[in-house]
């Protein structure tokens, strides 16, 4: 399992804010009208507060609110850190995911990964210590940036079963596995070693290792090195919406790189394969930028700094800062280089502020953030999404707070809803195991891109009532509802289905607070040929995917299932949507003159006959050769008009929709000799 | 399909002799179809240069006083959204035209319509889906080819009525217009010299009335019998064989054409298609028009000079009015002063008067008063 972990400020804050509000010298005593405790009383019940205590009694700001999400917090948190130490250690990550149903509502989560492993003494520290990694001390872009931590995983399943933490971790093919059963001492936030007399257990490698293993009921897929840690929790197992498979779905699509192999509790096997066998190149660790510093951040920088004089603590504190620019800055600031970065004053301080923002500096390196690029975008949403139209844009890296991201779009368009393939079983599962209250809301939760209208198109089409419990459909209906789903036209009811992620990590809850849907509701993609009403996300068949890629990201709440709504962001975001709108634009404006010209020749076609009929009424010659030629004639007619022009008449090269951003899975040809052979009913054109 | 029908007919039936008019249409038609294969064989987009029916492409020749058609045509292409189904419907009529010159026989526009009316293989589309969509394709035949009606076997339906002192022969048959009792001949649609010949004429004028209702009260009151005339109607704007006979009655036998219609745009627009020829036929101009065609009445003085009660105006709407300056700038009327003050007095009084309005005054007013009187004072418009 991953070496690091992290936790986040935000937590951190929290946990100093209740502290501070049970200390008994606060306001509400001073303003008590009688003293019913002395201090020394207070003084006596005021003691240390164990993180790992605090966490305890706080577990929704580890994301473990309810059993369905502590499900998924679990798995996230088990492959998050999986990934980010095959990255590091440079292994092509592949992961097992399992999950089981071992009681009602009981179930056991292992997570294993070919990673490097982890060194013995290391184990448990890392997997039942609060508090304990190498993240959160550096500015540097990784997943774990997201979670709180794998110990507080196997903090919520001892809290709730009462079972510890095992892991397995191997070094190497030669070395022995370290197996480890540890819970976590809530009380002092120190680990507790159950087997083994407090020591753990060393399998030898090689056959008496799997002996072992078969013999004491231990699970380990055979790789040469790598790790896997078993928990065992309070949870509940459901798809849809906020599900672990919606997660590690997104999750291979946000990492080309990765293969996953999943087992639900009901034992149905899926693999999502690595689309490339490219690792991404390593983030590196960066120093702020100076655009990004805040005046109050800039005054604690230099009362911190130990540099002699400003010109070097600019140089030292901040990238891209190369000596002639610090010298610049300072000239801007009317402040002498040499001076020293204690005795600058607050007037002084703000001048430098100020002359930073003046000066030119370039722009973050941009190998500190690592985007998934166009490419790989494209190849995971073919694997994820069923389209026609595939196009990706990743932006060049922009700055907000001094921190470098990237942000990166991908969008398919076409194709039906999940509902439309989703099987006559896996729909009476889901309409079981639902807790929606009604059809509707069960339809609308259930599935991405089916709007309100969409769900009552289903419902009327399926003649139900949009009140009825889900769980209790009866047979008939439910196969009423499934014909239904699969035969409505869902193209106009059907919303834009939006997919988040952060450095590579699906974000599934909060999009209403989230920067990415906020950017893209308020983008008008009327523009770029959807359909939108004001003040919602655009329907029609579309999936958004929005990655954004930094050495920090700035979540909303502790709960980091939202970017916040920095201008920076959500200009960088806007631009990038923009550029896969204007491809799809480009891309809609050919589909429709492909169209437009298919009805273009079947009108053609069917008058082409009776003219035929006509002249050969008249003049006595082949009727089948001229229509033959008038036929000739017409398809060389709408193929010219639909190579070349535009609905403008302006010329189109192909070569600018086909830049390698985008990929167009073509059904033209079919299309339009089905045009030919059946001409379809249409209105008759104005003379 | 046609062309086998034809066949199997001739060829059971002795073999039709054609006239030299009949030859010269089959000519045509068949140059037509020519053009097609041609442009078909070339591996061209097939195309009908229409001369354009509109108002932008007729001249006003001064000197005869008639609307000539001007040389701008249309380019009618197979291969245009807009213009495919005209084409094919022209090449439909153009089929059903030589089909009824093979077999010897005349259809009305609505009979030929029926004909070819049909749905297309494998659409739900009809050929055509109302006569009004095929009338105007038969006239861009007539333009195209240079043909009349007529001379593609076609002929429409009739309309109007002649009563008066008049012996003619139709189709063999004579015929006295003086004893035609309460209907009147009904004028045919086609009144070629082939077809109707004049036998016996005393009538001193035409009197041509805008529709049957005042015709009948014309004809009641026995107005061709007490001053010696031809009585006609056209039931609002003149078919094609209504105008055509005027033509001849004043051509051949010299009489002087009188209009009695409604004083109002429609009104003028009727006297001006019988005087200067028609927009849409302006091809039929000279062998319709009849400039010297006078316009009786009514005018829009008429309400004061006759004493009307106001209950018989009906007020000018904004199409009226439009209409009205329309008319007025057409260059045949531009000229003339007395129509300039005409419309203008029309639009100044705000209402329009149907000849109706004068049986207000009287029943046979209209009859016994107003048109002797306007007759004898030579009191009219030019």
């Amino acid at each position: 399992m991953g070496t690091n972990k992290e936790i986040a400020t935000q937590v951190e804050d929290g946990a100093r804010l209740v502290a501070s509000s049970s200390d008994g010298k606060g306001p509400g005593t001073a303003l008590a009208p009688r003293r019913r405790v002395t201090a020394q009383t207070l003084a006596a019940a005021q003691r240390d507060i164990s993180v790992s205590e605090f966490f305890a009694k706080n577990r929704h700001l580890l994301g473990f609110d309810n059993p369905r999400k502590a499900l998924l917090t679990t798995v996230k948190e088990a492959v998050d850190n999986a990934l980010d130490a095959c990255e590091e250690a440079g292994i092509l990550p592949e992961v097992w995911v399992e999950i089981e149903e071992v009681a009602p509502n009981r179930y056991r989560v292992a997570v294993q990964d070919n990673g490097p492993g982890i060194l013995k003494k290391q184990i448990p520290l890392i997997f039942g210590k609060l508090l304990y990694g190498s993240k959160f001390h550096r500015l540097r872009m990784s997943r774990g940036q997201q979670g709180i931590g794998i110990s507080a995983a196997g903090m919520y399943g001892l809290l709730t079963t009462g079972k510890p933490v095992s892991i397995i971790s191997k070094t190497g093919p030669d070395n022995p596995a370290h197996y480890y059963e540890v819970q976590i001492d809530t009380k002092r936030n120190v680990p507790q070693i159950l087997n083994g007399k407090g020591e753990g257990v060393d399998i030898p490698p090689g056959e008496a290792g799997v002996r072992w293993m078969q013999r004491h009921g231990i699970r380990w897929i055979d790789v040469p090195h790598g790790t896997r840690v078993t928990i065992e929790l309070e949870a509940r197992y459901q798809r849809g919406r906020g599900s672990v498979d919606e997660y590690l779905e997104m999750t291979a699509l946000a990492n080309p790189h990765v293969t996953l192999h999943y087992r639900d509790p009901e034992g149905n096997e899926k693999t999502y394969p690595r689309a490339t066998e490219e690792l991404p190149p390593e983030p590196k660790e960066i120093k702020p930028h100076p655009y990004g510093v805040e005046l109050g951040a800039l005054v604690s920088m230099l009362q911190e700094t130990n540099a002699p004089t400003v010109h070097q603590f600019l140089i030292g504190a901040f990238s891209r800062v190369t000596p002639s620019i610090a010298k610049r800055i300072c000239e801007t600031a009317g402040i002498s280089p040499r001076s020293s970065p204690k005795r600058i004053g607050p007037e002084e301080a703000e001048a430098l502020y100020r002359a930073i923002q003046e000066t030119k500096i370039p722009p973050p390196a941009s190998d500190c953030v690592v985007p998934i690029g166009e490419k790989l975008i494209l190849e995971g949403l073919r694997q994820l999404v069923k389209a026609e139209f595939y196009a990706a844009a990743t932006r060049p890296p922009a700055v907000y707070r001094g921190n470098p991201f990237v942000i990166e779009v991908g969008l398919a368009y076409g194709g039906g809803p999940t509902v439309q393939r989703i099987t006559r079983e896996a729909l009476a599962e889901l309409l079981a195991e639902s807790d929606a209250r009604t059809l509707r809301q069960f339809l609308i939760t259930q599935f991405d891109g089916l709007g309100p209208v969409g769900a009552d198109k289903i419902i009327q089409e399926a003649k139900l009532k949009r009140r009825m419990n889900p769980a209790k459909l009866s047979t008939a209906e439910i196969d009423r509802l499934h014909h239904a789903l699969s035969t409505v036209n869902l193209q106009e009811g059907q919303t834009m289905t939006v997919l988040r992620f952060a450095n590579r990590v699906p974000l599934q809850f909060q999009a209403g607070a989230c920067a990415i849907t906020q950017t893209t509701t308020q983008m008008n993609w009327r523009a770029y040929g959807l359909a939108q009403s004001k003040g919602s996300l655009p329907t029609g068949p579309v999936t958004v995917m929005v990655h954004m890629a930094s050495v920090w990201v700035p979540f909303t709440s502790e709960s980091k299932e939202a970017i916040a709504a920095y201008p920076e962001i959500q200009r960088e975001i806007r631009l990038a949507l923009q550029a896969v709108g204007r491809k799809l634009k480009m891309y809609l404006l050919r589909r429709q003159r492909v169209q437009h010209e298919g009805q273009r020749r079947s009108l053609f076609l069917r008058y082409l006959g009776e003219v035929a009929d006509a002249v050969t009424a008249i003049r006595p010659v082949d009727r089948e050769r001229l229509l033959e030629r008038l036929v000739a004639i017409a398809r060389k007619k709408t193929a010219e008009a639909d190579m070349k022009l535009d609905e403008h008449g302006r010329f189109v090269e192909d070569s600018e929709l086909l830049d390698g951003s985008v990929i167009i899975v073509d059904e033209r040809q079919q299309g339009e000799e089905a045009a030919a052979v059946t001409p379809q009913v249409q209105e008759a054109p104005a003379r | 399909m046609a062309k086998k029908q034809t066949k199997s007919s001739t060829a059971t039936a002795a073999p039709r002799v054609f006239t030299a008019a009949d030859k010269e249409t089959l000519s045509k038609l068949e140059a037509l179809a020519d053009r097609v294969i041609a442009a078909a064989e070339a591996g061209r987009d097939p195309f009908l240069d229409i001369p354009s029916r509109t108002l932008s492409n007729v001249r006003w020749c001064p000197r005869k006083k008639i609307i000539e058609m001007g040389r701008s045509t249309n380019r009618r292409q197979l291969f245009n959204l807009h213009q495919a189904k005209a084409f094919m419907q022209t090449l439909l009529v153009a089929k059903g035209a030589a089909e009824l010159i093979h077999a010897g026989k005349t259809l009305s526009i609505r009979g030929l319509y029926y004909r070819l009316k049909h749905r297309i293989k494998g659409t739900s589309e009809n050929t055509f889906e109302t006569q009004e969509e095929c009338d105007p394709i038969i006239e861009d035949l007539e333009v195209l080819l240079d043909s009349l009606r007529e001379q593609l076997h076609l002929y429409a339906d009739k309309r109007g009525d002649m009563v008066g002192n008049i012996v003619l022969v139709d189709s063999g048959d004579e015929i006295d217009c003086s004893r035609m009792g309460s209907g009147g001949y009904a004028i045919p649609s086609i009144v070629e010299p082939e077809v109707i010949q004049f036998k016996k004429c005393t009538a001193k004028f035409v009197l041509h009335v805008e529709k049957g209702t005042v015709w009948t009260r014309f004809n009641e009151d026995k107005f061709w019998q007490k001053h010696n005339c031809i009585l006609t109607h056209g039931a609002g704007q003149p078919p094609r064989g209504v105008r055509r006979l005027l033509y001849r009655l004043h051509n051949e036998l010299g009489l002087p054409i009188y209009c009695l219609l409604d004083n109002d745009p429609w009104g003028y627009y009727i006297y001006s298609v019988i005087k200067q020829g028609s927009i849409n036929l302006a091809y039929e101009s000279p062998r319709m028009a009849v400039p010297d065609a006078k316009f009786l009445g009514l005018r829009s003085c008429d309400f004061e000079r006759c004493g009307l009660s106001d209950s018989v105006k009906i007020e000018l709407n904004q199409v009226d009015r439009r209409r009205a300056l329309q008319i007025a700038k057409y260059p045949w009327f531009a000229q003339k002063k007395e129509w300039q003050r005409e419309i203008k007095q029309l639009l100044d009084n705000g209402f329009k008067l149907e000849v109706e309005a004068l049986i207000s005054k009287d029943i046979s007013y209209v009859t016994e008063v107003y048109t002797p009187e306007r007759i004898a004072k030579r009191d009219w418009l030019d």
